[in-house]
């Protein structure tokens, strides 16, 4: 059977917030709510690291990663268990989903999330431009909502938002039932780990750190339609040596994914200003 | 509500501050939902099963919502 799941990269994530804003674009979210977030790992603040200035030529303690995340899409999931209604249901292939219609925007799933994944619409939702954007309809006031894994994409043969956008290839999204599957050689070749696994909701994101991947650039199948001449990529796996760091093939592949970019899909990603992109909005 | 810079793995302690947070103003009972998000946890780390949870709050649930549709329902379960 089908079981979707995601593999982030975190030596590959490079904190630019793309995912997060193409989520937000893909699926509608209003101003005020994001479903997909980088966090920074470090300061206080989003983008500042922990530690201080090298001083007097001595070793500095500076230290920034990013951790994105979103609904990790539970196999054991506390929102499923707690909702009264049934509105918040797992679909057949593992992604965990909210029929709008049925919420009465109790928000005890909100409260059973211990990843803080869900977002409550407080008010009338309003969207830059006022029509809304991508390829889903607004979700009424008074209702939560969260991260679907793009199932709208997903149901016709196409990744998440946020895995094509990822400009550092860092996000690859597949079946985890399938052995084949890259998410699935990913898992099992990388060291890897999820977010409070002693909570027991079995989540289905999965952070490889300690050793960069090889990436895998995404090539939807509407955008290779769409780039018949750009570059093959090739898969990927095998091409970096364990221990080349950003080297090796990781590299080119970088710089293939801006051919990918500004031929094919750069209308549609917002030009959001460095300033606001991990804002509020 | 959706501060990105907000803890992404808080300790349990707070997260139940958080969980009351959320739920304060909510017209359906505050405590029943911290109380039952707590236990859906529980239930996840394997610290009561499905059935027992299910039980625990079915006459709650039913009182507060007037149905209860929680896949949680062992089967054979007496709705009434
Ligand atoms: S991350 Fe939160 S909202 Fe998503 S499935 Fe898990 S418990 Fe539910
Ligand atoms: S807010 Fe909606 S989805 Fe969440 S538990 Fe209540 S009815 Fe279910």
């Amino acid at each position: 059977m089908t079981n979707y799941g995601l593999v982030i990269d975190q030596e590959r994530c490079i904190g630019c917030h793309a995912c997060a804003i193409s989520c937000k674009q893909e699926n509608n979210v209003p101003m005020g709510q994001f479903w997909n977030r980088v966090l920074t790992e470090g300061g206080d603040k989003m983008d500042t690291p922990s530690g201080g200035y090298p001083t007097d030529g001595g070793n500095g303690s500076l230290d920034m990663q990013y951790q994105p995340t979103a609904c990790q899409h539970c196999e054991n999931a506390p929102c499923v268990k707690v909702c009264p209604v049934n509105a918040t249901y797992t679909r057949d292939d593992g992604i965990v989903e909210i029929d709008y219609e049925k919420c009465i925007g109790c928000r005890y799933c909100m409260a059973a999330c211990p990843y803080n994944a869900r977002v409550f619409n407080w008010d009338e939702p309003e969207h830059m431009p006022e029509e809304g954007t991508g390829d889903v309809p607004a979700r009424p006031q008074g209702v939560v909502e969260k991260c679907t894994f793009c199932s709208h994409r997903v149901d016709e043969g196409l990744d998440p938002a946020c895995v094509v956008n990822c400009p550092a290839d860092a996000r690859i999204f597949g079946d985890l039932d399938d052995e084949a599957s890259t998410v699935s050689k990913y898992i099992n070749q990388y060291e890897t780990h999820q977010l409070l696994e002693d909570r027991g909701t079995k989540p289905k994101t999965y952070y490889i750190s300690g050793e960069m991947s090889p990436g895998r650039p995404q090539t939807s199948d509407k955008l290779e339609s769409e780039l018949d001449d750009v570059q093959v990529w090739s898969d990927g796996t095998d091409d970096v040596p364990a221990d080349s760091g950003s080297g090796g093939s990781a590299g080119s592949s970088t710089g293939g994914i801006h051919s990918v970019d500004d031929d094919a899909v750069g209308d549609a990603v917002p030009h959001v200003p460095a300033v606001d992109a991990g804002g509020d909005d | 509500m959706s501060n990105p810079q907000q803890p992404r793995l808080t300790p349990l302690p707070e997260w139940e501050e958080e969980a009351e947070a959320m739920l304060d103003g909510v017209e359906y009972d505050t405590d029943l939902g911290v109380r039952m998000a707590r236990d859906a946890i529980r239930v996840s780390n394997g610290e009561l099963t499905d059935a027992e949870f299910h039980e625990k709050y079915h006459e709650q649930v039913m009182e507060e919502f007037g149905k209860d549709e929680r896949p949680t329902k062992p089967e054979g379960f007496d709705d009434d």
